[in-house]
Protein backbone atom coordinates (compact mmCIF):
# COMPACT_ATOMS: atom_id res chain seq x y z
CA UNK A 1 0.00 0.00 0.00
CA UNK A 2 2.52 2.53 -1.18
CA UNK A 3 0.50 5.45 -2.35
CA UNK A 4 -0.65 6.66 1.06
CA UNK A 5 2.68 6.11 2.70
CA UNK A 6 5.38 7.30 0.37
CA UNK A 7 5.75 10.45 2.41
CA UNK A 8 6.49 8.36 5.43
CA UNK A 9 9.73 7.05 4.08
CA UNK A 10 11.86 9.14 6.36
CA UNK A 11 10.04 7.64 9.27
CA UNK A 12 11.50 4.27 8.46
CA UNK A 13 12.91 2.41 11.36
CA UNK A 14 16.65 2.44 11.23
CA UNK A 15 18.44 -0.54 9.83
CA UNK A 16 21.67 -1.57 11.42
CA UNK A 17 24.65 -0.56 9.37
CA UNK A 18 28.03 -2.14 9.54
CA UNK A 19 30.78 0.25 10.55
CA UNK A 20 33.21 -1.34 8.20
CA UNK A 21 35.73 -0.31 5.56
CA UNK A 22 34.77 -0.10 1.91
CA UNK A 23 33.43 -3.51 0.86
CA UNK A 24 34.92 -5.61 -1.84
CA UNK A 25 33.59 -5.47 -5.36
CA UNK A 26 30.23 -7.01 -6.03
CA UNK A 27 30.35 -10.77 -6.36
CA UNK A 28 28.53 -10.63 -9.66
CA UNK A 29 28.68 -8.64 -12.88
CA UNK A 30 26.20 -5.80 -13.05
CA UNK A 31 25.87 -2.65 -15.09
CA UNK A 32 27.31 -1.46 -18.34
CA UNK A 33 27.07 1.10 -21.05
CA UNK A 34 23.89 2.83 -22.12
CA UNK A 35 23.07 5.73 -24.37
CA UNK A 36 19.79 7.49 -23.62
CA UNK A 37 18.07 10.87 -23.66
CA UNK A 38 17.24 12.94 -20.59
CA UNK A 39 14.13 14.98 -19.87
CA UNK A 40 15.72 18.00 -21.52
CA UNK A 41 16.51 16.16 -24.74
CA UNK A 42 20.21 15.85 -24.03
CA UNK A 43 22.20 12.68 -24.53
CA UNK A 44 23.44 10.91 -21.44
CA UNK A 45 25.51 7.80 -21.00
CA UNK A 46 26.31 5.81 -17.86
CA UNK A 47 28.99 8.38 -17.00
CA UNK A 48 27.99 11.45 -15.06
CA UNK A 49 29.08 14.61 -16.91
CA UNK A 50 30.36 16.11 -13.66
CA UNK A 51 31.86 12.85 -12.45
CA UNK A 52 29.45 12.70 -9.53
CA UNK A 53 28.41 9.45 -7.97
CA UNK A 54 24.97 8.37 -9.15
CA UNK A 55 21.94 6.71 -7.64
CA UNK A 56 20.31 4.75 -10.45
CA UNK A 57 16.82 3.30 -10.42
CA UNK A 58 14.63 1.74 -13.06
CA UNK A 59 11.02 2.82 -12.89
CA UNK A 60 8.73 5.43 -14.32
CA UNK A 61 8.09 9.00 -13.40
CA UNK A 62 4.41 8.59 -12.54
CA UNK A 63 4.62 5.16 -10.95
CA UNK A 64 2.29 4.66 -7.98
CA UNK A 65 4.13 1.52 -6.87
CA UNK A 66 7.68 1.07 -5.66
CA UNK A 67 8.87 4.17 -7.49
CA UNK A 68 6.78 6.32 -5.18
CA UNK A 69 8.97 5.07 -2.37
CA UNK A 70 12.32 4.64 -4.08
CA UNK A 71 12.54 7.90 -5.96
CA UNK A 72 11.66 10.13 -2.99
CA UNK A 73 14.25 8.13 -1.07
CA UNK A 74 16.82 8.92 -3.74
CA UNK A 75 15.92 12.60 -3.48
CA UNK A 76 16.29 12.53 0.28
CA UNK A 77 19.63 10.75 0.06
CA UNK A 78 20.80 13.35 -2.44
CA UNK A 79 19.93 16.11 0.03
CA UNK A 80 21.44 14.27 2.97
CA UNK A 81 24.71 13.87 1.13
CA UNK A 82 24.67 17.45 -0.14
CA UNK A 83 24.52 18.54 3.47
CA UNK A 84 27.82 16.73 3.87
CA UNK A 85 29.29 18.42 0.79
CA UNK A 86 28.94 15.37 -1.38
CA UNK A 87 27.19 15.64 -4.72
CA UNK A 88 25.32 12.66 -6.11
CA UNK A 89 22.99 12.58 -9.08
CA UNK A 90 19.69 10.70 -8.82
CA UNK A 91 18.93 9.00 -12.14
CA UNK A 92 15.86 7.12 -13.27
CA UNK A 93 15.78 5.02 -16.43
CA UNK A 94 12.23 4.47 -17.53
CA UNK A 95 10.69 1.07 -17.97
CA UNK A 96 7.62 2.69 -19.50
CA UNK A 97 8.77 4.75 -22.48
CA UNK A 98 5.20 5.13 -23.68
CA UNK A 99 4.47 7.18 -20.57
CA UNK A 100 7.91 8.66 -19.93
CA UNK A 101 8.92 10.83 -22.85
CA UNK A 102 11.20 13.84 -23.05
CA UNK A 103 8.09 15.99 -22.86
CA UNK A 104 6.40 14.29 -19.92
CA UNK A 105 9.19 13.37 -17.52
CA UNK A 106 10.43 16.82 -16.52
CA UNK A 107 7.56 17.95 -14.33
CA UNK A 108 7.16 14.91 -12.08
CA UNK A 109 10.90 14.55 -11.69
CA UNK A 110 11.32 18.21 -10.82
CA UNK A 111 8.73 17.70 -8.12
CA UNK A 112 10.95 15.02 -6.62
CA UNK A 113 14.26 16.87 -6.80
CA UNK A 114 15.75 19.49 -9.11
CA UNK A 115 18.76 17.31 -9.75
CA UNK A 116 16.74 14.27 -10.79
CA UNK A 117 17.66 12.98 -14.23
CA UNK A 118 15.10 10.95 -16.16
CA UNK A 119 16.25 8.88 -19.09
CA UNK A 120 14.29 7.46 -21.95
CA UNK A 121 15.01 6.35 -25.46
CA UNK A 122 13.99 4.07 -28.23
CA UNK A 123 13.32 0.41 -27.60
CA UNK A 124 16.78 -0.77 -28.54
CA UNK A 125 18.55 1.81 -26.40
CA UNK A 126 16.39 1.07 -23.39
CA UNK A 127 16.71 -2.65 -23.80
CA UNK A 128 20.48 -2.26 -23.72
CA UNK A 129 20.21 -0.50 -20.37
CA UNK A 130 17.69 -3.00 -19.00
CA UNK A 131 19.92 -5.87 -20.06
CA UNK A 132 23.01 -4.31 -18.51
CA UNK A 133 21.24 -4.26 -15.15
CA UNK A 134 19.11 -7.35 -15.83
CA UNK A 135 15.96 -5.39 -15.13
CA UNK A 136 12.71 -6.97 -16.20
CA UNK A 137 9.26 -5.52 -15.94
CA UNK A 138 5.81 -6.98 -16.24
CA UNK A 139 2.32 -5.57 -16.11
CA UNK A 140 1.11 -6.13 -12.55
CA UNK A 141 -2.35 -4.63 -12.80
CA UNK A 142 -4.22 -1.70 -14.26
CA UNK A 143 -5.04 0.97 -11.70
CA UNK A 144 -8.25 2.87 -12.51
CA UNK A 145 -6.54 6.13 -11.62
CA UNK A 146 -2.94 5.60 -12.72
CA UNK A 147 -3.29 3.17 -15.59
CA UNK A 148 -0.85 0.30 -16.07
CA UNK A 149 1.23 -0.54 -13.01
CA UNK A 150 4.36 -2.52 -13.66
CA UNK A 151 6.23 -4.84 -11.39
CA UNK A 152 9.90 -4.32 -11.99
CA UNK A 153 13.33 -4.62 -10.47
CA UNK A 154 13.41 -2.21 -7.57
CA UNK A 155 16.97 -2.04 -6.34
CA UNK A 156 18.82 1.25 -6.32
CA UNK A 157 22.28 1.02 -7.82
CA UNK A 158 25.16 3.17 -6.64
CA UNK A 159 27.36 4.08 -9.59
CA UNK A 160 30.57 6.03 -9.51
CA UNK A 161 31.14 8.99 -11.80
CA UNK A 162 32.22 6.76 -14.62
CA UNK A 163 29.09 4.68 -14.33
CA UNK A 164 30.60 1.62 -12.69
CA UNK A 165 28.30 -0.11 -10.21
CA UNK A 166 29.62 0.07 -6.66
CA UNK A 167 26.83 -1.61 -4.73
CA UNK A 168 23.09 -2.10 -4.46
CA UNK A 169 20.75 -0.36 -2.04
CA UNK A 170 17.37 -1.82 -1.05
CA UNK A 171 14.62 0.74 -1.67
CA UNK A 172 13.14 0.20 1.78
CA UNK A 173 15.94 1.70 3.83
CA UNK A 174 15.58 5.09 5.43
CA UNK A 175 17.50 7.99 3.93
CA UNK A 176 20.13 8.10 6.66
CA UNK A 177 20.95 4.43 6.25
CA UNK A 178 21.08 4.67 2.47
CA UNK A 179 23.27 7.78 2.66
CA UNK A 180 25.63 5.99 4.99
CA UNK A 181 26.04 3.20 2.44
CA UNK A 182 26.90 5.75 -0.22
CA UNK A 183 29.46 7.37 2.04
CA UNK A 184 31.09 4.01 2.61
CA UNK A 185 31.99 3.97 -1.07
CA UNK A 186 32.79 7.60 -1.56
CA UNK A 187 34.39 8.94 1.63
CA UNK A 188 38.10 9.64 1.17
CA UNK A 189 39.07 6.96 3.63
CA UNK A 190 35.88 4.97 3.26
CA UNK B 1 15.72 -9.67 -12.98
CA UNK B 2 15.73 -13.07 -14.62
CA UNK B 3 19.00 -12.48 -16.37
CA UNK B 4 20.59 -10.94 -13.32
CA UNK B 5 19.59 -13.78 -11.11
CA UNK B 6 20.70 -16.34 -13.63
CA UNK B 7 23.96 -14.49 -13.68
CA UNK B 8 24.03 -14.39 -9.91
CA UNK B 9 23.49 -18.11 -9.69
CA UNK B 10 26.17 -18.61 -12.27
CA UNK B 11 28.69 -16.45 -10.53
CA UNK B 12 28.11 -17.62 -7.01
CA UNK B 13 30.35 -20.60 -7.44
CA UNK B 14 33.36 -18.62 -8.58
CA UNK B 15 35.95 -19.05 -5.81
CA UNK B 16 38.03 -16.09 -6.88
CA UNK B 17 35.36 -13.58 -6.03
CA UNK B 18 36.06 -11.50 -2.97
CA UNK B 19 32.53 -11.48 -1.64
CA UNK B 20 31.73 -15.13 -1.44
CA UNK B 21 28.37 -16.22 -0.21
CA UNK B 22 27.63 -18.59 2.60
CA UNK B 23 25.12 -21.34 2.24
CA UNK B 24 22.51 -21.16 4.96
CA UNK B 25 19.20 -22.72 5.91
CA UNK B 26 16.93 -20.38 7.77
CA UNK B 27 13.35 -20.49 9.03
CA UNK B 28 11.19 -17.42 9.18
CA UNK B 29 8.33 -15.43 7.74
CA UNK B 30 8.21 -13.91 4.27
CA UNK B 31 7.54 -10.26 5.05
CA UNK B 32 6.66 -7.05 3.28
CA UNK B 33 9.88 -5.12 3.87
CA UNK B 34 8.36 -1.72 3.20
CA UNK B 35 5.69 -1.92 5.86
CA UNK B 36 7.99 -3.75 8.26
CA UNK B 37 10.74 -1.13 8.14
CA UNK B 38 8.69 2.01 7.64
CA UNK B 39 6.32 1.52 10.54
CA UNK B 40 3.72 3.61 8.77
CA UNK B 41 1.12 0.85 8.88
CA UNK B 42 1.74 -0.03 12.49
CA UNK B 43 4.27 -1.68 14.73
CA UNK B 44 6.31 -4.58 13.38
CA UNK B 45 4.07 -7.19 14.96
CA UNK B 46 1.02 -5.72 13.23
CA UNK B 47 2.50 -5.87 9.74
CA UNK B 48 3.14 -9.57 9.74
CA UNK B 49 1.03 -12.67 9.45
CA UNK B 50 -2.60 -13.05 8.48
CA UNK B 51 -3.67 -9.50 9.30
CA UNK B 52 -1.21 -7.99 6.86
CA UNK B 53 -1.42 -10.62 4.17
CA UNK B 54 -3.48 -8.60 1.70
CA UNK B 55 -1.31 -5.52 2.05
CA UNK B 56 1.79 -7.66 1.59
CA UNK B 57 0.38 -8.88 -1.71
CA UNK B 58 -0.23 -5.33 -2.88
CA UNK B 59 3.26 -4.25 -1.89
CA UNK B 60 4.92 -7.20 -3.55
CA UNK B 61 2.92 -6.71 -6.72
CA UNK B 62 3.94 -3.05 -6.64
CA UNK B 63 7.63 -3.88 -6.53
CA UNK B 64 8.52 -3.99 -2.86
CA UNK B 65 11.18 -6.63 -2.28
CA UNK B 66 10.17 -9.36 0.11
CA UNK B 67 12.25 -10.25 3.12
CA UNK B 68 12.67 -13.28 5.27
CA UNK B 69 12.30 -12.46 8.96
CA UNK B 70 14.16 -15.18 10.81
CA UNK B 71 13.20 -16.47 14.20
CA UNK B 72 16.12 -14.57 15.76
CA UNK B 73 14.86 -11.27 14.30
CA UNK B 74 17.34 -11.05 11.45
CA UNK B 75 15.89 -9.76 8.19
CA UNK B 76 17.23 -11.24 4.98
CA UNK B 77 16.55 -9.20 1.86
CA UNK B 78 15.44 -11.73 -0.74
CA UNK B 79 17.00 -11.31 -4.18
CA UNK B 80 15.41 -14.40 -5.61
CA UNK B 81 13.32 -17.39 -4.59
CA UNK B 82 13.76 -20.60 -6.52
CA UNK B 83 13.15 -20.19 -10.19
CA UNK B 84 11.14 -17.02 -9.75
CA UNK B 85 13.30 -14.35 -11.26
CA UNK B 86 12.02 -11.38 -9.29
CA UNK B 87 12.58 -10.08 -5.79
CA UNK B 88 8.97 -8.92 -5.74
CA UNK B 89 5.75 -9.55 -7.56
CA UNK B 90 6.62 -12.96 -8.91
CA UNK B 91 4.26 -15.88 -8.53
CA UNK B 92 6.38 -17.51 -5.85
CA UNK B 93 6.71 -14.33 -3.82
CA UNK B 94 2.97 -13.75 -3.97
CA UNK B 95 2.22 -17.34 -3.06
CA UNK B 96 4.52 -17.21 -0.05
CA UNK B 97 3.52 -13.79 1.30
CA UNK B 98 3.24 -13.97 5.11
CA UNK B 99 4.04 -17.68 5.08
CA UNK B 100 6.50 -19.22 7.49
CA UNK B 101 9.07 -21.09 5.46
CA UNK B 102 12.37 -22.83 5.79
CA UNK B 103 14.63 -21.61 3.03
CA UNK B 104 17.92 -22.96 1.80
CA UNK B 105 20.09 -20.50 -0.05
CA UNK B 106 23.17 -18.35 -0.33
CA UNK B 107 23.75 -15.50 2.06
CA UNK B 108 25.64 -12.37 1.07
CA UNK B 109 26.47 -9.83 3.75
CA UNK B 110 27.13 -6.40 2.35
CA UNK B 111 26.80 -2.83 3.58
CA UNK B 112 25.27 -4.06 6.82
CA UNK B 113 22.52 -5.85 4.95
CA UNK B 114 21.84 -9.56 4.62
CA UNK B 115 20.96 -10.60 1.09
CA UNK B 116 19.76 -14.09 0.33
CA UNK B 117 19.26 -15.95 -2.89
CA UNK B 118 16.87 -18.74 -1.99
CA UNK B 119 17.63 -21.86 -3.92
CA UNK B 120 14.90 -23.96 -2.38
CA UNK B 121 11.97 -23.56 -0.04
CA UNK B 122 12.47 -26.66 2.02
CA UNK B 123 9.27 -26.31 4.00
CA UNK B 124 6.23 -24.07 3.66
CA UNK B 125 4.11 -24.00 6.82
CA UNK B 126 1.59 -21.55 5.30
CA UNK B 127 0.51 -18.52 7.35
CA UNK B 128 1.13 -19.39 10.96
CA UNK B 129 0.91 -16.00 12.61
CA UNK B 130 -2.78 -15.18 13.12
CA UNK B 131 -2.35 -11.46 13.64
CA UNK B 132 -5.85 -10.67 12.35
CA UNK B 133 -7.18 -11.91 15.68
CA UNK B 134 -5.39 -9.04 17.43
CA UNK B 135 -5.17 -6.35 14.76
CA UNK B 136 -7.83 -7.13 12.16
CA UNK B 137 -6.84 -6.27 8.60
CA UNK B 138 -3.76 -4.02 8.58
CA UNK B 139 -4.33 -1.50 7.15
CA UNK B 140 -8.12 -1.78 6.90
CA UNK B 141 -8.16 -0.22 3.43
CA UNK B 142 -6.00 -3.03 2.09
CA UNK B 143 -9.27 -4.78 1.37
CA UNK B 144 -11.63 -2.71 -0.80
CA UNK B 145 -14.89 -1.81 0.90
CA UNK B 146 -17.01 -3.76 -1.53
CA UNK B 147 -14.97 -6.88 -0.87
CA UNK B 148 -15.14 -6.86 2.92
Amino acid sequence: MLRPIAAGLLACASVAQADSPRPATLPFALGGAYSLTDQHGAHRSQADPQNHAQLLFFGYANCPGICSAAMPLMADVTDALAARDMAVTPVMITIDPARDTVDTMAAPLADLHPAFVGLTGDTAALQAAWRAFSVEHNLAYVDPEHGPVYSHGSLIYLLDGAGVVQTIIPPVLDAAAAAQIVLTYTAPNG
Amino acid sequence: MRQLLSLLSCCLALPALASEGTRIQVTGEIIDTWCYYSGVMGPPDAVRGSGHHTCALWCSAGGIPVGLLAEDGTVYMVLKIGQDAQSAGGDTQLTLAAHTVTADGMLYERDGQNYIIVNDVVEDADITLRTHEDYGVVPPFAVPEDAR
